[in-house]
């Protein structure tokens, strides 16, 4: 894989990481309230808007990412998303990481690894 | 409503595979990408980008129509399988060679993701969805 390829991989992980946390951030924010107060609310803070922004560029990056490399490379490396975000929800939200998550998040990982290390096919 | 599962599920994998699809033919419409306005009005440029939001539109009333019945961890792991319907439409579609270490690494994600399914059943209650229910772009990607 080019730089190019591995920054625009690196750069669709984060966004979509980002994204997926501030839209979480936003959702479960319990001082939200319900109905229309609830999207008011959400609206007059940062959170969706970082999030909709990090979804804009993201389909932009995955565009110009999978223009780079097959297909088929792509879907494949682009589930490392799953694990990050995992991992990140872990950290953030503290949510609980089970043996079966970890076993799940190590296969993921695995599989993506054995893609990208071959490579370029 | 087994049959209501099947036929929910095969949809929400087929319009996956429409978005992931469209993405790449809009992507290689707009060759070479670059970071300006000229490459965005190019991707804008041809229809195959249109096909990709409707697929996503499909795709959204799919999955939350089948999130009202089905539990969530299946559900999770259903979106994730793209990943092999993709691969065998893109060796179809764009010639792209079948390789060991992608037949291998499909295979081995499949699995971790039937895992994180699993987990996810048990973890949360049905109504309460995982962080990453959905993907941004049906990845994981992208989802």
């Amino acid at each position: 894989m080019s730089p190019l390829v591995v920054t625009l991989w690196l750069l669709n992980v984060t966004l979509d990481t980002v994204g997926q946390l501030a839209f979480k951030a936003a959702a479960g924010d319990p001082r939200a309230g319900d109905g229309l107060a609830r999207w008011k609310y959400m609206a007059a803070r940062p959170w969706i808007w970082i999030g909709i922004v990090s979804y804009v560029a993201e389909f932009l990056v995955w565009i110009a990412f999978l223009s780079l490399v097959d297909l088929s490379e792509g879907v494949l490396l682009g589930s490392i998303n799953i694990v990050v975000i995992m991992i990140a929800g872990r950290i953030l939200f503290r949510e609980k990481l089970t043996p079966l998550r970890v076993t799940g998040i190590l296969l993921v990982t695995a599989g993506v690894a054995m893609v990208g290390i071959a490579g370029g096919g | 409503m087994k049959r209501f599962y099947f036929f929910g599920f095969t949809i929400l994998v087929l319009f996956d595979t429409i978005v992931q699809l469209s993405f790449k033919y809009a992507g290689n419409h707009a060759f070479p990408p670059e970071a300006n306005w000229a490459w965005i009005v190019r991707v804008f440029g041809h229809p195959w980008i249109y096909f990709a939001v409707v697929g996503y539109v499909g795709n959204f009333f799919t999955w939350m129509t089948l999130l009202k019945h089905a539990p969530i961890g299946p559900a999770f792991a259903v979106t994730h399988l793209e990943v092999v319907s993709v691969m065998l439409f893109s060796a179809w579609l764009f010639q792209e060679p079948l390789t060991w270490p992608r037949v291998l690494g499909a295979t081995t994600i499949v699995a971790g993701i039937i895992c994180l399914a699993f987990a996810e059943s048990g973890a949360h209650p049905e109504h309460d969805a995982p962080t990453e229910a959905k993907g941004a772009l049906g990845v994981a990607a992208g989802d």
